[in-house]
């Protein structure tokens, strides 16, 4: 169990420009290109890291922000692991928007508890000089909102990214090996679609 | 599992049927009958079946039985039910059952009392309904909860099923809803699979319209591409089984695949032997056709796709263009004035202007950065795309900015070369693709549909296979649909796809066979990595131009016109992924390549075939 390499679908949320598509091409191609397209519909990259001696297969799952492609985005949240909750701290209407893609998520993935449902909040462009959000008022917004883990990124500079997209699976990790506790069977998966990895056959 | 409920939407006894259109036997033979339409798993259907004894009361026993019946429908399908007793005649003990959605026409006829025929696809007529005891309207009212009726404007007694059933957009709406996304189960039990599941004749109508040079078939424009396969299916050589009513259609090989030309691009020159003294466009059909085949020249483009896009028409005179041309100057500044001229005061309070200001400078800033015309921070371009996108939400308020519009926008300002020309080509282009950007998006939904229909009809183990992956393969399409392949082919490569689209020709829904093309190609990439699982469909980025059949190159005629032709790529692969699936240099997707001995590839490749004759 433990050498096999487990699939994790992750997702990003947020506001349309907050740099979803910037964080997850930092993360994967370790670039940033400042020309992207905005994004329509959904895109995904895969990426395999080790974290605490796991070997995982990430799927990060970036999706459009702008209201008119939500039936496009919702489709896909079902089966994520992980959502990223994402605002750009030099647009507060971003950061007031994350409660709403918090809701969205919560009711389209189906989630069964979603109290204890892994999110990680980003504050990205931490490279702007003119800040609209504090680092305060977002850590409140996290703690007030089921104690999530904050990272402030820059997906120009790549502060942060790294290690935000592997708590991510940290977070998820956690996740299981409570269920595997409470469970003690074989059922194991139950909360994971049983979604084949590359490695598997 | 919960069971599907089956509601009854309407009921009505002593509906009769003359089974013989021997008319002495007319009064002897009337057979009462039962009508009824049930709606199940948001699927419904059309039922008539012979009454029992009197037929008033329906045992409990007979409910069942239409239940189990209704799980055998798969198909538009007459069925003879054995005779209860060897007294009944035979002939009389027909009953009939069709998905609505099967529906064609419906032939109304007032004599004494009211007479329907339905036509379903097909051309399959049933026998004529008599409502001696009245109720058709109430019938028909029942219907239109599922369809659009519309009188045939030939034809008062006829009426027509739009093609745009209002079922059909709801059962859309389930499936953008549905994690699950619904289509599998939507189209299981859509009766369409099985009949049409042999698409030999669609294939073969299809074939024609794009082989020789018969025109006949690009005369019919206006009809969707799912109509006209639709009206491909008469010439269907039919198996009729023993069974009547029972149809197999066989599958029939493609043959061989026919010789593409494309043709040079019009040049200039050549376009201007099109215009006449005072300046009409002489012969607008030929013309069509030559950009049809070979794309306008550079040079030709910014006065040919004036009128490819309907921004001029193409009788006017030189000197009324001159007019048209300064009224349209007029009212496009004006326009501009109109959010100039607002203070940010006003914006203040004006939220909606706000928002589209935002989501338009964002925007523009993600447009075509690479390209000459848009690179560097103040590029001239940058302002040009941001006012004549802001001027557009001046001319339609209502749909705004939504994004997409940028990168319709950029190939045509970048052809033009100024503004008010570049913003009235771009309101006729969003004339055309109005409906994809709309609250609802319409337009995408008919599309996608349409799109997973022609796949279906093209190889439907294929589509089952691709259905039975949970794939959602067809979002995977979105974005081509909606920004008519802007991002997945090089610049230069739109300019020539989306001339070649504007001429209409062969078919208004050409950019879905394109579409379907590039589908198929981009399956077929996966597949030669042997990495044909559900989640590596949605190919987040398409495969590089250089990775593709020449064949779609050529066909789309990049080849053709080397000055342009250079894929460059940097519109390309926005998201470079590490190790990036392009094993696949074949210049050409040869026989030979495809591994054998796996259903599925063949499969696929008999559809390449068949999106190679585009
Ligand atoms: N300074 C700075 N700019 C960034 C950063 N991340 C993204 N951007 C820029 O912000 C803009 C939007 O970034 P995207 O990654 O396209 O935003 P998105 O969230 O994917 O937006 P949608 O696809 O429209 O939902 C782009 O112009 C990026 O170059 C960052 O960390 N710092
Ligand atoms: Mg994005």
């Amino acid at each position: 169990m433990a050498a096999k390499s487990s699939l994790f679908k992750v997702i990003l949320l947020g506001d349309g420009g907050v740099g979803k598509s910037s964080l997850m091409n930092r993360y994967v191609t370790n670039k940033f290109d400042a020309h992207l397209f905005h994004t329509i519909g959904v895109e995904f990259l895969n990426k395999e890291l080790e974290v605490d001696g796991h070997l995982v297969t990430m799927q990060i799952w970036d999706t459009a922000g702008q209201e008119r492609f939500r039936s496009l985005r919702t489709p896909f949240y079902r089966g994520s692991d992980c959502c990223l909750l994402t605002f750009s701290v030099d647009d507060s209407q971003s950061f007031l928007n994350l409660g709403n893609w918090k809701k969205e998520f919560i009711y389209y993935a189906d989630v069964k508890e979603p109290d204890s449902f892994p999110f990680v909040v980003l504050g990205n462009k931490l490279d702007v000089a003119d800040r609209q959000v504090s680092t305060e008022d977002a850590q409140q917004w996290c703690r007030e909102n089921g104690n999530f883990p904050y990272y402030e990124t820059s997906a120009k500079d790549a502060t942060n990214v790294a290690v935000a997209f592997e708590e991510a699976v940290r977070r998820v990790l956690a996740v299981e090996d409570r269920g595997d506790h409470l469970i003690h069977t074989d059922t194991v998966n139950l909360h994971r679609k049983p979604r084949s990895s590359a490695t598997c056959c | 599992m919960t069971f599907p409920v089956t509601q009854v939407i309407f009921e009505q006894d002593g509906i009769f049927i003359h089974p013989s259109t021997d008319s002495s036997e007319f009064q002897d033979s009337l057979t009462s009958g039962f009508l009824r339409i049930l709606d199940k798993d948001s699927s419904s259907v059309v039922q008539w079946a012979q009454c029992p004894g009197d037929g008033r009361h329906r045992s409990v026993e007979q409910q069942q039985s239409y239940e189990t019946e209704w799980d055998m429908v798969n198909t538009v399908s007459f069925k003879k039910k054995p005779s209860t007793n060897g007294e009944a005649p035979e002939r009389t003990s027909g009953a009939f059952l069709f998905n609505v959605s099967d529906l064609k026409t419906i032939k109304v006829k007032t004599e004494g009392w009211c007479r329907l025929t339905f036509c379903l696809k097909e051309h399959v007529t049933l026998p004529d309904l008599h409502f001696h005891q009245g109720g058709s309207d109430s019938f028909l009212d029942s219907l239109r909860g599922f369809l659009l009726l519309t009188q045939s404007p030939g034809d008062q007694s006829f009426l027509v099923v739009s093609s745009q059933s209002k079922a059909l957009s709801q059962s859309f709406e389930n499936l953008l809803d549905d994690a699950t996304f619904g289509l599998v189960q939507k189209f299981k039990n859509d009766p369409y699979t099985t009949t049409l599941g042999g698409f030999s004749k669609v294939t073969n109508y299809i074939f024609d319209a794009f082989r020789g040079p018969e025109m006949a078939h690009r005369q019919r424009p206006a009809e969707e591409v799912a109509d006209l396969i639709s009206e491909a299916i008469p010439g269907l050589e039919v198996n009729q089984q023993e069974e009547p009513g029972f149809e197999v259609i066989t599958r029939i090989d493609l043959g061989p695949r026919p010789a593409v030309w494309r043709g040079e691009p019009v040049s200039a020159e050549a376009w201007a032997e099109h215009i006449d003294a005072e300046g009409r466009v002489q012969n607008v059909a030929q013309l069509k056709e030559a950009v049809f085949k070979g794309g306008l020249c550079h040079a030709a483009r910014r006065e040919g796709w004036k009128f490819l896009l309907g921004y001029f028409p193409w009788d006017t005179t030189r000197e009324e263009r001159k007019g048209l041309h300064k009224r349209k100057t007029d009212e496009y500044f004006r326009m501009k004035l109109q959010w100039k001229s607002v203070s940010e005061e006003q914006e203040r309070r004006n939220s909606r202007l706000r928002d589209y200001r935002s989501l338009i400078e964002k925007d523009v800033n993600r447009t075509d950065r690479t390209n000459k015309f848009y690179e560097g921070p103040d590029n001239p371009g940058l302002i040009l795309l941001h006012d004549i996108l802001m001027t557009y939400c001046m001319y339609d308020f209502d749909l705004g900015y939504v994004q997409g519009m940028s990168d319709l926008l950029s190939p045509i300002l970048y052809v033009m070369e100024n503004e008010v020309d570049a913003f009235w080509c771009f309101v006729s282009f969003m004339d055309q693709m109005h409906q994809n950007f709309e609250e609802q998006m319409q337009g995408m939904k008919a599309q996608l549909i349409h799109l997973s229909t022609l796949l279906r009809l093209l190889d439907l183990s294929f589509w089952n296979y691709l259905e039975s992956q949970d794939s959602g393969y067809l979002y995977f399409c979105f974005r081509w649909l909606l920004i008519r392949f802007k991002r997945e082919l090089s610049f230069q490569g739109v300019l020539r796809l989306w001339e070649v689209m504007w001429t209409g020709l062969p078919c208004q829904n050409f950019h879905l066979l394109v579409c379907l093309h590039l589908f198929v190609c981009a399956c077929l990439c996966a597949l030669c990595e042997d990495i044909m699982r559900a989640h590596y469909l949605y190919l987040p980025q398409f495969p590089h131009p250089q990775d593709l059949p020449s064949s779609v190159g050529e066909i789309l005629g990049f080849h053709a016109d080397s000055e342009q032709s250079k894929l460059d790529g940097s519109e390309f692969g926005l998201l470079d992924s590490p190790q990036p699936p392009r094993r696949w240099h074949t210049q050409d997707l040869g026989e030979d390549f495809i591994p054998n001995g796996n259903g599925h590839l063949r499969e696929t490749h008999d559809v390449y075939k068949l999106a190679y004759i585009l």
